[in-house]
């Protein structure tokens, strides 16, 4: 086993300190003192400083935690008189201001991390430096494994009392009449039955208003349950239709896009036609036309003149 | 001794980074940060217990040398773990002046004189830093473990320890005084850490008993000196639940010198033989692959890959004691079981795509997502285990390269018959002058068995024969001139030792068509059975821990340190067999012996024995120190 000789060291020290002066050498140690103590203050601002504040906010997250850990995972034995009941709204304010703690610790580690990288310093401390954040990010893991533990262990028991309570047995509840199933009775019905679950732990068979409580809210569980499944159906069928339809009038487009292009095609067609024979026709008929005028002028022109002429005569 | 010696010195090594505190149990504690500074002897004695990652996860975050630039690091605390010498202390002065750490806990690997600790105080004064050296340690770990129950002194400058130093001709008194202040150091602190106060056995006449002696001298004096005794009060507390004490028995190389030369089978002392393997570290040399490489390119580059045998490698825990065809064998059968789980692991994967679909009611989902969960947190095992396979598949050829290229089986049998005095079927002259049957090496470390073994020496016309045949296969000589004066030598003190009856019957046929089936196709190499046989070292700690009358052990010296009076040849009181024991060889040792005790213990439950040597050496090395030797 080691063997402690700091004491021997600090004799040793008086020795020297009282050859020295029996020497008479200058003891220069009260000089330097206080130049050593400002260089000290000077260095401890900066890196450990801060990182040494983070490690402290990690205990007391810690502390914290594992303070209220009895509350928070007690879900209620009644044995004990004396236990704090711990509602669960301030198990959701403990799990999300853990949260955000967590979460700006993550963030400190990460400024540290960025700000390391920028200073200017020896290839040493800055794997010192690397080193000491991985201890503090190894430190916050296993602080927020806490916390996840605490929290998985409080959702399990959740989940089995659900469990639990729905295996009451159904048989001598079935002919009860389905009375008071109304949505705005949900909250307080849940919250009597967990009251009232709490309230008779201690016994173990439960009084006849509960099992008639608790068949009221199983029937109505299965109702609602049945509802949603048959709302899923419909919205399924419609669904199915709606697809249907859709097929029919991508189909119907599809067939009036071909006989777009066809008609497309026959205009073109036709219009080509008629714009050729139109020009025939046309002149045709200028042709014909101009036979017509030419006629006209000479014949009616002449007979005109002639008319007049012996209109004039007979005058 | 509950614990063994590597649990204890790794775990006051973790106290000593610790800030000499004791390390607390909580998982979620908050991290301080260190700097650890130490110097090879430090670096050498740390590297077989911790691993990086345990160093970063314990609050190092650099860890440097001693003697190389370091940069100051103001606002942390500095771990130092170094030996006290000169240069040492001169540094740790330097350190002081230019104020590198805020503070410094100082741990000395073996304990520091007064004058050395007044030095380090005047240089704190003269730069005012006497409050920041805020801890002095001597922390008595000057030894470093190897295995659980396996120590060897030091590994840097372990020629000032080594065979040829200590059986050098021309040794000087000084020099020896030296070597022996040097072992008896770190054996103290061994027997410190390990906190029981021995029993101490040696032979007469050799290095060994100077050694028993000074040990019996250092421990007497510490346990007088009532104030700063180590082996009182706290430090006896931590597991020191046997009321016996151990039995230290010191062997000396001298008495077994086959041993070392000594062509092995079980896979660790194969991988020291054969591969370069140090501090748990084995390197392996990875040619690129085997396309012919066109006339005229350059050598191909061979990759050396290094791995760490660590006591977290459960295979390697399991057969590094196995012979080599029942290595071979284990590796393929991991690599069945790996590839199981890993088509387990698919198939789960795909399970789970088709049941996605299905509306499934909360008890299915959970009890899938329960065997994903598992898959899942079992994959990094998986890809760990892979790890180890490649590793040891790696390791394993390479090994099995070299007993096919050297026909290291063939060596292996013929040894053991010699050892084992029974007859050869095959003349030590045919195994010399076959051109590829091993290296020159080999040839000679054969050679030597041979000569050592055998009652009467050979015949001057058949030692030149042999001499002859050796020339031609490119053996150097000198080691031989070495033994045969040493024979002559120890012809006169004892008799020479006996191998005992031992054996090596070849499994033959039935074996080789069982190994064509595996993926080591070690066609050729016939698979050997080892029989149980004692060396040696063995045997002498076998008598001596029963208490059996034997007239090699007779007249071996008795010390023990808690008697009152000192006298020199008192003979032992101790009538009841011990149960636990030290084996430390002076001069050398491997990890053949080792693992013979390793397996003499496996066959005595309830008994504990711990093997140390003075230094590590495979044949190679040894067969060069025994030429330095043969050359004066």
């Amino acid at each position: 086993m080691a063997a402690d000789i700091t004491l021997l060291f600090k004799a040793s020290v008086k020795t020297v300190k009282t050859r020295n002066k029996a020497l008479g050498l200058i003891d220069s140690a009260s000089r330097d003192e206080p130049s050593c103590a400002r260089r000290n203050t000077r260095q401890r601002n900066g890196f450990s400083c801060k990182a040494k504040e983070v490690i402290s906010n990690i205990s007391k997250l810690k502390d914290f935690l594992l303070q209220h850990r009895k509350d928070y995972v007690n879900a209620g034995s009644f044995m004990s008189p004396d236990v704090s009941h711990m509602t669960d709204n301030e198990r959701d304010q403990i799990d999300q201001d853990a949260q955000t703690f967590m979460r700006t610790c993550a963030d400190a580690i990460g400024q540290l991390r960025s700000e390391k990288d920028r200073q200017v310093v020896s290839a040493q401390v800055k794997d010192h430096r690397a080193a000491v954040l991985d201890l503090i990010e190894v430190y916050l893991k296993g602080v927020c494994k806490l916390y996840s533990e605490q929290r998985a262990v409080r959702v399990k028991r959740v989940v089995d009392k659900k469990r639990l309570s729905r295996l009451e047995p159904e048989t001598p509840c079935k002919d009860k009449p389905q009375t008071d199933v109304e949505d705005n009775n949900d909250k307080s019905v849940s919250d009597s039955n967990v009251d009232l679950w709490e309230d008779s732990r201690v016994e173990d068979d439960l009084s006849p208003e509960e099992i008639q409580m608790f068949e009221q809210e199983n029937q109505r569980l299965v109702g609602e349950m049945n509802s949603l499944l048959d709302e899923v159906r419909h919205i399924e069928g419609k669904v199915v239709e709606i697809s249907r339809l859709q097929e029919i009038f991508t189909e119907k487009v599809l067939q009036q896009d071909t006989e777009i292009d066809n008609i497309h095609q026959l205009v073109v067609g036709a219009t080509e036609n008629v714009c050729v024979r139109v020009c025939f026709i046309l002149n045709f008929a200028l042709q014909n036309a101009t036979a017509l005028r030419v006629w006209q002028l000479y014949g009616l022109s002449p007979a005109c003149v002639s008319l007049w002429f012996l209109s004039c005569v007979t005058s | 001794m509950a614990a063994s010696v590597r649990e204890k010195q790794a775990a006051a090594l973790k106290r000593m980074l610790n800030f000499n505190a004791q390390p607390l149990k909580n998982t979620a504690a908050e991290p301080v940060w260190k700097v650890l500074i130490y110097d090879r002897f430090g670096q050498d004695i740390i590297s077989p217990l911790l691993s990086v990652k345990e160093l970063r996860d314990m609050g190092i975050t650099l860890h440097l040398l001693l003697h190389s630039d370091r940069d100051p690091i103001p606002d942390v605390p500095a771990i130092y773990f170094i030996m006290p010498t000169e240069e040492n202390i001169d540094r740790i002065c330097q350190d002081l002046r230019n104020q590198l750490y805020e503070s410094y806990y100082l741990n000395f690997i073996s304990a520091i004189s007064r004058s050395k600790l007044e030095d380090i105080a005047s240089a704190a004064l003269a730069s005012n830093a006497v409050n920041q050296v805020t801890k002095v340690f001597d922390q008595y770990l000057n030894f470093i473990t190897l295995e659980d129950e396996m120590f060897i002194l030091c590994n840097q400058n372990k020629e000032h320890i080594s065979y040829h130093a200590i059986n050098k001709p021309d040794i000087m008194d000084t020099d020896m005084e030296a070597i022996m202040d040097t072992i008896v150091d770190s054996l103290f602190c061994f027997f410190v850490t390990l906190g029981a106060v021995p029993i101490i056995r040696c032979p007469r006449g050799n290095a060994a008993e100077m050694v028993a002696v000074k040990l019996d001298k250092k421990l007497r004096e510490n346990l007088r000196d009532a104030r700063n005794s180590l082996f009182t009060g706290d430090t006896m507390g931590t597991g020191q639940f046997s009321f016996q004490r151990p039995l230290f028995v010191l062997a000396d190389r001298n008495m077994d010198l086959a041993t070392p030369l000594h062509h092995t089978w079980t896979y660790q002392a194969l991988i020291h033989d054969v591969l370069d393997f140090h501090l748990n570290r084995v390197s392996v040399e990875e040619s690129q692959g085997s396309e012919a490489s066109p006339a005229g390119a350059r050598p191909k580059k061979k990759n050396k890959k290094s791995y760490d045998l660590t006591a977290a490698d459960k295979f390697w825990q399991k057969h590094k004691g196995s012979p080599f065809p029942e290595v071979a064998e284990a590796v393929q059968e991991e690599l069945d079981t790996y590839r199981a789980q890993e088509d387990e692991v698919k198939r789960l994967k795909s399970i789970m795509g088709l049941e996605g679909e299905d509306d499934g009611a909360i008890s299915m989902l959970s009890d899938n997502t329960a065997k994903l969960t598992s898959a899942v947190s079992s994959l990094p095992e998986l890809l760990e285990k892979k790890r180890l396979i490649d590793l040891h598949t790696n390791v394993a050829t390479a090994v099995l390269d070299h007993i096919k290229s050297r026909k290291m089986d063939v060596y292996f049998e013929y040894e053991e018959k010699l050892m084992s005095k029974s007859t050869l079927d095959k003349s030590l002259l045919d195994i010399i002058s076959d051109p590829d049957a091993g290296t020159a090496e080999d040839k000679m470390r054969l050679f030597l068995i041979y000569y050592i073994t055998s009652q009467q020496p050979p015949s001057e016309a058949d030692l030149e024969q042999y001499k002859k045949a050796m020339l031609d296969a490119g053996c150097d000589l000198s080691p031989l001139n070495y033994i045969k004066q040493w024979k002559a030598f120890t012809k006169m003190a004892a008799t020479p030792a006996n191998y005992g009856s031992g054996g090596v019957k070849p499994m033959g046929l039935f074996s080789r068509v069982m190994n064509t089936g595996s993926q080591f196709v070690m066609e050729g190499v016939k698979n050997l059975v080892l029989k149980q046989h004692n060396l040696p070292v063995t045997r002498i700690l076998d008598n001596l821990m029963e208490i059996k009358s034997n007239p090699e052990t007779d007249d071996y010296r008795y010390f023990d340190p808690k008697m009152l009076r000192g006298s020199e040849s008192s003979i032992p009181r101790n009538k009841n067999p011990f149960q636990e024991a030290i084996v430390f060889v002076v001069g050398g040792g491997n990890y053949i012996e080792y693992q013979n005790l390793v397996d003499y213990t496996k066959a005595r439950p309830g008994k504990r024995v711990l093997y140390g040597c003075s230094e590590l050496f495979n044949a190679s090395q040894f067969i060069k120190q025994l030429s330095q030797l043969g050359q004066k």
